[in-house]
């Protein structure tokens, strides 16, 4: 059966170390939701599933699987399935028994462990390689075994740690699409870790945004985007990132490079020590006739955008997403407008809108 | 792809080994074939035809009872210290209990401590037990040592190798005895494999242990009937060599017999991932 997971408070210090892992962490995931989890290497995102998966125990907080206090529940009783990195499959056993191994080990008869390995190889396209050992297998075909081992056990949520990692890029594509499908088809709660905005965009219900160890934002995939709560969310999610640049402000808006953006007053008046930093995704900054004057240092076709690379006279290089009818030359000096901006504060990263 | 000057290599320094560890064996080899009863050390090989010595030296030092004692007791010290070498060196390698680290610390002093500095009062306590003069007298204190050597082999190969897997299987749901043994052991069977081949070399050469033991009783081990070929003063080199000739044979059968599933058990590891 799925459920939902909840962490309430939760607190991860590895031994030895000072700071904690992850620190302070409360988040639920509804049952049948797909989180997705994402932030930098080094955020505590394995260590979040470790915690929930009971192979790292917490120093402070609850987590609860349905309404089942597992906080203090072995790994081996959370009821919960795990993808790894690395797959870790068995190398020994077949691809067969890797999948049924959770399902022998807890004593189901055996006809039914052959039905449901077969139903779950069937659903993953492995019937042909049952029998063969993982050694002998390519790395996509590693990776489904590790989401069938997955599947079998019809666990209350599954966990998903890079799961896509070891793949390349276009197996990664098909394979994302493969996750979500099958997730939609089961039902099943769903924690999925990366550190690709992308993969988080494209499959999440909902994202968490992770930094040091703690939750900065969780929303909708849109959200997110669109209203990212620090800088440190807004230049995490969108590719290219979003240019962000400090900024003085003056009347009616900032100055950028000596050019006044307009900002609306109410959000301006947030704004407490005279500077701010503007925030423009590369899509909402615009080749005008006149505006704020960039350097051209890089161009680079897409084939249906083209990003320009370009610096001010002083200050950051900013990258804009243009239309692939615009060439500019090496060199030449364009002008751009943001048609859209972001402003948060100099101190502390926060969203100063809405 | 491995260069062709790097192939030669190694052969040239594999054959430098090979010389290396078969030159004295084929030393001995010859002295075992020579001219019984002569005095000195004579390795002319074309006097290295006397194939009786061999029946002789079996005949003289008792060889028949003496090496049915040493398999008896290394068969024994072998299997039980594998059987309890693999679950501790799990314990000590992936369960978190209360003292882990000083249980640990007192192996690494097993390993440690010579047996030189032991043997007394371990001889005391056997006595004390009635056990001296008998079997468990060498196989109880071998088990010990080798115990202690095999539980650091077996941690250091669960603490580095397998650390995932065990994740995989505890969320699985299997125990930490379904995890041992439905995972890792199969896991583990070159390591194990190559440590009952250690244990049989050590335990079978180990001379003082059985020496001081048994000395009481007929018992005697291959290597201690050995040495009744060293006299005190005059040495037949002869029947020396062909009885170290008798007393390795074991090892090299034994050797060759396990090390037939330990290749296969090293290739099968090899395409794990
Ligand atoms: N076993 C460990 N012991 C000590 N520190 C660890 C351990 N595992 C992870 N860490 C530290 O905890 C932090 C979070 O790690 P992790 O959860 O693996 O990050 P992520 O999966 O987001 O890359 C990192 O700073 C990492 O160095
Ligand atoms: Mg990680």
């Amino acid at each position: 059966m799925s459920e939902r997971v909840v962490f309430d408070g939760v607190s991860v210090t590895y031994p030895g170390m000072s700071a904690p892992a992850l620190r302070e962490v409360s988040l639920e995931v509804p049952e049948g939701e797909l989180l997705v989890l994402v932030g930098p290497s080094g955020c505590g995102k394995s260590t979040f599933l470790r915690a929930l998966a009971g192979l790292e125990g917490v120093s402070a907080g609850r987590i609860l699987i349905g309404d089942r206090d597992v906080t203090r529940v072995p790994a081996k009783d959370r009821d919960v399935a795990m993808v790894f990195q690395n797959y870790a499959l068995y190398p020994q056993m077949t691809v067969a028994q890797n999948m049924g191994f959770a399902l022998k080990v807890a004593k189901v008869p055996k006809d039914e462990i052959k039905t449901r390995v077969g139903a779950a190889a069937r659903l993953l396209d492995l019937e042909p390689y049952l029998d063969r050992k993982p050694g002998a297998l390519s790395g996509g075909q590693r990776q489904r075994v590790a989401m069938g081992r997955a599947i079998v056990r019809e666990p209350q949520a599954f966990l998903m740690d890079e799961p896509l990692s070891n793949l390349d890029a276009k197996l990664r594509v098909q394979t994302r699409a493969q996750i979500a499908t099958l997730q939609r088809r089961l039902g099943t709660t769903m924690v999925y870790v990366t550190h690709d905005q992308v993969e988080a965009m494209t499959l999440g219900d909902r994202v968490a945004i992770l930094k040091d160890g703690e939750i900065q934002q969780v929303d909708s995939p849109a959200a997110v985007y669109d209203r990212p709560v620090n800088a440190f969310v807004a230049s995490f999610i969108g590719s290219p990132s979003m240019n962000l640049a400090e900024v003085d402000v003056v009347d009616a808006g900032v100055s950028l490079a000596g050019t006044t953006i307009p900002v609306d007053r109410e959000v301006l008046a947030k704004v407490t020590s005279g500077r701010a930093l503007l925030g423009v995704r590369p899509e909402d900054l615009d080749v005008v006739g006149s505006g704020v004057a960039i350097t051209v240092e890089l161009v680079e076709m897409l084939g249906a955008d083209t990003y320009i690379y370009g610096r001010l006279s002083e200050g950051p290089l900013l990258v804009a997403r243009v239309d692939p009818s615009i060439r500019p030359a090496l060199g030449s000096v364009v002008h751009v407008m943001p048609s859209r901006t972001y402003l948060f504060a100099a101190e502390g990263d926060q969203s100063l809108l809405g | 792809m491995i260069a062709r000057r790097d192939v030669i290599l190694g052969y040239v320094l594999l054959s430098l080994a090979a010389l290396i560890s078969l030159g004295p064996l084929l030393g001995v080899m010859i002295l075992a074939l020579g001219e019984p009863g002569r005095i000195g050390i004579n390795l002319d090989i074309a006097n290295a035809t006397n194939f009786g010595n061999f029946a002789d030296v079996w005949e003289k030092g008792d060889f028949g009872p003496a090496i049915r004692t040493s398999f008896i007791i290394t068969s024994v010290v072998v299997v039980v210290s594998v059987i309890l070498s693999v679950p501790a060196g799990y314990a000590i390698a992936l369960m978190d209990f209360p003292g882990r680290s000083a249980i640990f610390a007192l192996l690494i002093l097993g390993i440690l401590m010579p047996l030189e500095s032991m043997i007394v009062p371990l001889f005391l306590d056997m006595r004390r037990f009635n056990l001296d003069n008998n079997y468990w007298s060498v196989i109880l204190p071998q088990v010990g040592f080798s115990v202690a050597f095999g539980v650091f082999w077996m941690r250091a190969f669960f603490v580095q190798s397998a650390r995932s897997l065990v994740e995989a299987a505890w969320i699985d749901g299997a125990n930490s005895w379904q995890t041992l043994t439905r995972v890792l052991v199969p896991l583990a069977r070159p390591q194990m494999l190559t440590l009952a081949v250690l244990f049989f070399v050590w335990n079978w050469n180990d001379f003082l242990l059985p020496l001081v033991m048994l000395s009481g009783s007929d018992l005697q081990t291959a290597p201690m009937a050995l040495v009744t070929f060293e006299g005190a003063r005059r040495t037949d080199f002869a029947y020396l060599g062909a009885a170290s000739i008798i007393t390795i044979i074991p090892v090299v059968i034994v050797f060759i017999l396990l090390q037939r599933s330990f290749t296969r058990g090293i290739l099968a590891g090899s395409i794990k991932e």
